[in-house]
């Protein structure tokens, strides 16, 4: 139990385990896997939003050159007669009027120190003069910001424009100012429809190009205004990496937050300028499809799991199930074994004190009669007494050792042709004395039974109905009645087996219900007073059952205390090939009377399957009138069948009755399952021709009317053999003289002619010193002085003459089987036990001789043995 | 005495010899002869002797011969007889061979008096 307990706990804390560590892993995998596609989308993030800045900054580049480009052609298509070297009106008038059809809003000289000359439009002024001043120095282009008299902000663009000035100074380049808007039209940053936006801010975080949206200057402010502080990231820190990455020229870009959305910023440098292009993505959108992404790969996971943990949960379930059943089932086997131990121990004190007691009258019965010796009585008193104890005692032994042999599965089944007829015949004739000695009534009735030859294990089938049989016998008081029954009904097995149902009921003493369930099982007696003066070891219907299984069948029982008890034993044999005879008798009319009506109509199947019509009558009166009836009509029975236990008017009564009536012409015959020798001479002389002892098979009725079928005359008289033998010689070995003439008187009778050895020594000189194939055959005698009959017989054999293998016949008045057999080891041709029987030996002769039968067939080569 | 009442007093079956041979003349014949047959002066002197096997032999005889004539008394007390001759000899023998001895003697008592008789007609 504490075990049990222990795997009950081990089991359920694994469930609970693994259920925990399922959880856990599909939590850590959803983790893990939601961080993977916001790396992922935030990569990706990167990429676009990189591409969008460099698309923007390819955009930036293509204008900012187109309109410097612009301003180079104005300064290429100065028509030559101007005079370029120096800062003419007419010069100034073409490039002012140029500028102006390219739409700048103004245009000046540029100078060494910075200064601006304006050509036309209104005062500009740098807000970023030392890169720009010193990339128009170095000849290169640039864009920059510059502020209008209204402090209004600009884009200024310059190229290297080398003139000299009326007034000696030098002018280095050629600046154009565009507004602003211009560049934020033309980029299209801050577009409301899309849902990135751009801007374009300087290294000190004011705006070039402001998004549509802001009110501040300064990026940065706008920053620290506005700003969120994301995965620990606050405005501050977002300011320094943006200047630190702006300041290294790098590309920056970062996850912010914004009126409580997370957006991806991005900023990358421009070209031709000191401005930084920076693109805002609002991740909103994105978001949702990560989270939803993430929401449907939860719910899938979440989903997953489930099933996982209920499938973990249904596993476990099933395997708590077969656990707890593998245990109950070891209990049981547990509590069987345990039972089996103690009702064998129980048996063994049991069958200790039951071999005590026949043992003990066994010693104390020697010992009286070793004292009273000389008298004769008192010893066979005891020598009597001594062989019922020991008969007891073998019998207990008997089954003590088929118990054992079944136990070790030692007990096999010799299955072989089985006569039921004759299986039964000896069953009732075994059981009769213990019948009548309780003066108990026994019937035995046979239905339908039309295969009596079977195939199954004789001895274990006798054994089967003889254990119920001798049960009921001593379960039964005296003066009770024990039925046996045989019934055939078609197999389920199929065409080739028949079954039968076997009866056995008796209305003794009955068992106990508790009782019933239990007498098959081995070393069980019921433990009750009633049954403790009976005999047996509480084995037999053990081994029965064991029987019954081994042969396919199966056994029940029915019974109530004092109603008495009915053994059911149901049988599939195979149909043995039909050997039988073809039996027919004559067309007669026949009356069976007995009180059992079923069995009066298998009777009457049976007799109708071999020819004859048959009435039957169920009490001796009814069969007188129906005799009388036949007898008016001038068609009596042929043959009368008339059951001895009748009620009323018995069978002898009966038969004596209708003998006064009939006279003695109709054959009336006694049926009983008694032995009826006792009532033979008194059943004679009431007028009864025969007897036929049940049980009532078809060939019991065959065989047992043939004889009344026949003329009076010709009832069967001693066979008068009449075979010719005449020719044939035969040497006689027999020491004894009487013998030889009674042999030779016999055989000579036959037409054969007989030398005489007196000993085996004469009869080898005899054969030796004879022609080839003048000798047909010996008979030999075993017991012989000189040299016996085995000798002579290795003798012949070992001679070297081509009727060395003449048939040699052993005549002995031994009938031993290991006397048979060492006939055959001689090499012997068969076996002839004493006295000379005539129709024995023609009978062997004839096989000699012809080959078996009498007809004559020539002698084959087949060896023929008879043993 | 008829052979029937001799076989009676010998304690014999005649009409199962008489099913064998089928003729009284034969039966009378060979019952008559069963006098000359040397078999029991064989088996008292074997005994005498202590020759068991020649003994077993003489009784075997006998048990044949009785077999074929149906003498059932002496044929019963001389098969016992060979029986426990069959090994050599065992305390049974002793015993057994008086019996097999009073049975002879019954027996050629009986034939020699039936004998007489035959003669006498």
């Amino acid at each position: 139990m504490q075990k049990r307990n222990k795997t009950m706990r081990y089991l359920t804390l694994s469930l609970i385990g693994v259920s925990i560590s399922c959880v856990c892993v599909f939590c850590f995998l959803v983790k893990y896997m939601n961080r993977q596609s916001e790396n992922t989308i935030n990569q990706l993030g990167n990429v676009y939003m990189a591409s969008i800045n460099e698309r923007i900054s390819k955009h930036f580049e293509t204008m900012i050159d187109l309109r410097l480009t612009q301003l180079e052609t104005l300064v290429e298509t100065i028509p030559s007669n101007t005079n370029s070297d120096s800062d003419s009106k007419e010069l100034r008038e073409w490039l002012e009027y140029s500028a102006k059809a390219r739409g700048f809003e103004s245009l000046a000289y540029y100078f060494e120190d910075g200064s601006f000359e304006m050509l036309y439009g209104e005062q500009v002024r740098s807000l970023n003069p030392e890169p720009f001043q010193e990339a128009m120095q170095n000849g290169e282009r640039k864009v920059s910001v510059g502020v209008g008299e209204q402090e209004e902000k600009v884009a200024v663009m310059g190229i290297p424009f080398d003139v000299e000035m009326q007034d000696g100074r030098d002018c280095i380049a050629l600046v154009g100012k565009l507004p602003i808007e211009y560049l934020s039209s033309t980029l299209s940053l801050g577009d409301r429809d899309t849902m990135v936006y751009s801007f374009v801010i300087r290294k000190d975080g004011s705006f070039v190009v402001s998004s549509y949206d802001s009110v501040r200057d300064n990026y940065f402010d706008r920053i620290r205004a506005l700003y969120e502080e994301v995965d620990g990231k606050g405005a501050e820190q977002l300011i320094v990496e943006l200047q630190e990455a702006m300041e290294s020229n790098k590309d920056y870009a970062s996850m912010v937050q914004l009126y409580g959305e997370r957006r991806q910023l991005y900023c990358s440098k421009m070209p031709m300028s000191e401005w930084y292009l920076v693109t805002v993505m609002p991740y909103g959108t994105l978001n949702r499809t990560i989270e939803d992404m993430g929401g449907r790969s939860l719910k899938v996971f979440v989903v997953s799991c489930a099933v996982i943990l209920l499938v973990l949960l249904f596993v476990f379930q099933r395997y708590f199930k077969l656990n707890r059943d593998q245990m109950l089932e070891l209990e049981r086997a547990r509590q069987q074994a345990e039972e089996a131990n103690r009702s064998k121990g129980e048996f063994l004190s049991n069958m200790s004190h039951d071999i005590r007691t026949p043992m003990n009258a066994i010693v104390g019965m020697n010992a009286i009669a070793m004292a009273n010796i000389n008298d004769t009585k008192r010893v066979q008193d005891c020598l009597k007494k001594i062989g019922l104890s020991s008969r007891h005692l073998l019998g207990l032994i008997n089954d003590v050792l088929d118990m054992s042999k079944i136990e070790s599965g030692k007990m096999t089944l010799n299955v072989e042709l089985v006569s039921l007829r004759e299986a039964m015949d000896s069953i009732v004739s075994i059981i009769q004395p213990q019948v009548k000695e309780k003066q108990q009534k026994f019937n035995v009735f046979i239905y339908d039974i039309f295969s009596e030859n079977v195939r199954c294990d004789s001895v274990r089938l006798n054994q089967v109905l003889l254990n119920l049989l001798s049960n009921a016998v001593k379960f039964t008081p005296e003066g009770g009645s024990i039925e046996v029954s045989l019934h055939e009904v078609e197999s389920p097995k199929g065409e080739g087996f028949v079954r039968i149902l076997m009866r056995v009921k008796d209305d003794g003493i009955g068992m106990s219900e508790e009782f019933q369930a239990r007498i098959f099982d081995s070393f069980s007696r019921e433990d009750s007073k009633r049954v403790q003066k009976t005999e047996g070891t509480g084995l037999g219907m053990a081994i029965t059952k064991y029987i019954v299984d081994a042969m396919g069948g199966e056994i029940e029982v029915k019974s109530a205390h004092g109603e008495g008890t009915e053994f059911c034993v149901t049988l599939d044999f195979e149909r043995a090939e039909e050997m039988e005879d073809d039996m027919v008798l004559p067309d007669f009319t026949m009356l069976v009377v007995d009180d059992d009506q079923q069995l009066c109509e298998s009777t009457v199947a049976s007799l109708k399957s071999i020819g004859v019509r048959t009435e039957w009558a169920l009490d001796g009166e009814t069969a007188i009138q129906m005799v009388n009836e036949h007898h008016k009509n001038h068609s009596d029975y042929h043959v009368i069948l008339l059951d001895w236990k009748l009620p009323g008017m018995d069978g002898i009564r009966t038969a004596r009755e209708l003998r006064r009536q009939l006279g003695n012409d109709v054959p009336i015959l006694l049926i009983s399952a008694y032995d009826c020798s006792e009532i033979e001479a008194e059943a004679r002389a009431a007028g009864i021709s025969g007897f036929l002892s049940k049980p009532l098979f078809r060939s019991t009725l065959y065989y047992g009317l043939k004889p009344y079928s026949e003329p009076a005359s010709e009832l069967p008289q001693p066979e008068k053999v009449e075979v010719d033998f005449s020719g044939r010689r035969i040497l006689l070995a027999e020491d004894n003289e009487l013998n030889w003439e009674i042999a030779n008187e016999l055989l000579q009778d036959l037409g054969l002619k007989l030398d005489w050895a007196e000993n085996g020594q004469i009869c080898v000189d005899m054969f030796s010193q004879s022609e080839v194939g003048f000798y047909d055959a010996v008979l030999m005698d075993i017991r012989m002085p000189v040299m016996n009959g085995y000798e002579a017989t290795d003798v012949i054999r070992g001679m070297d003459r081509p009727d060395a293998s003449l048939p040699i016949i052993a005549m002995t008045a031994d009938a031993f089987s290991e006397d048979i057999q060492r006939c055959m080891e001689h090499g012997m041709n068969a076996h002839m036990s004493k006295p000379i029987d005539m129709k024995e030996i023609t009978r062997i002769l004839s096989k000699c001789f012809f080959g078996g039968g009498q007809e004559s067939r020539p002698i084959d080569s087949v060896e023929w043995r008879e043993v | 005495m008829t052979l029937q009442e001799c076989y009676n007093a010998i304690g014999g079956n005649y009409a199962e010899v008489f099913a064998r041979l089928h003729s009284e003349r034969l039966v009378r014949k060979f019952v008559l002869k069963f006098l000359d047959d040397k078999s029991y002066e064989l088996l008292c002197v074997s005994m005498a002797e202590k020759d068991y096997d020649e003994a077993f032999r003489a009784a075997h005889t006998i048990k044949g011969v009785c077999q074929n004539l149906g003498f059932d008394r002496l044929l019963e007390s001389s098969s016992k007889l060979s029986d426990a001759l069959r090994h050599g000899w065992t305390p049974e023998a002793d015993v057994l061979v008086e019996q097999v001895k009073e049975d002879y003697c019954v027996t050629t008592a009986a034939i020699r008096e039936y004998e007489k008789e035959c003669e006498e007609h």
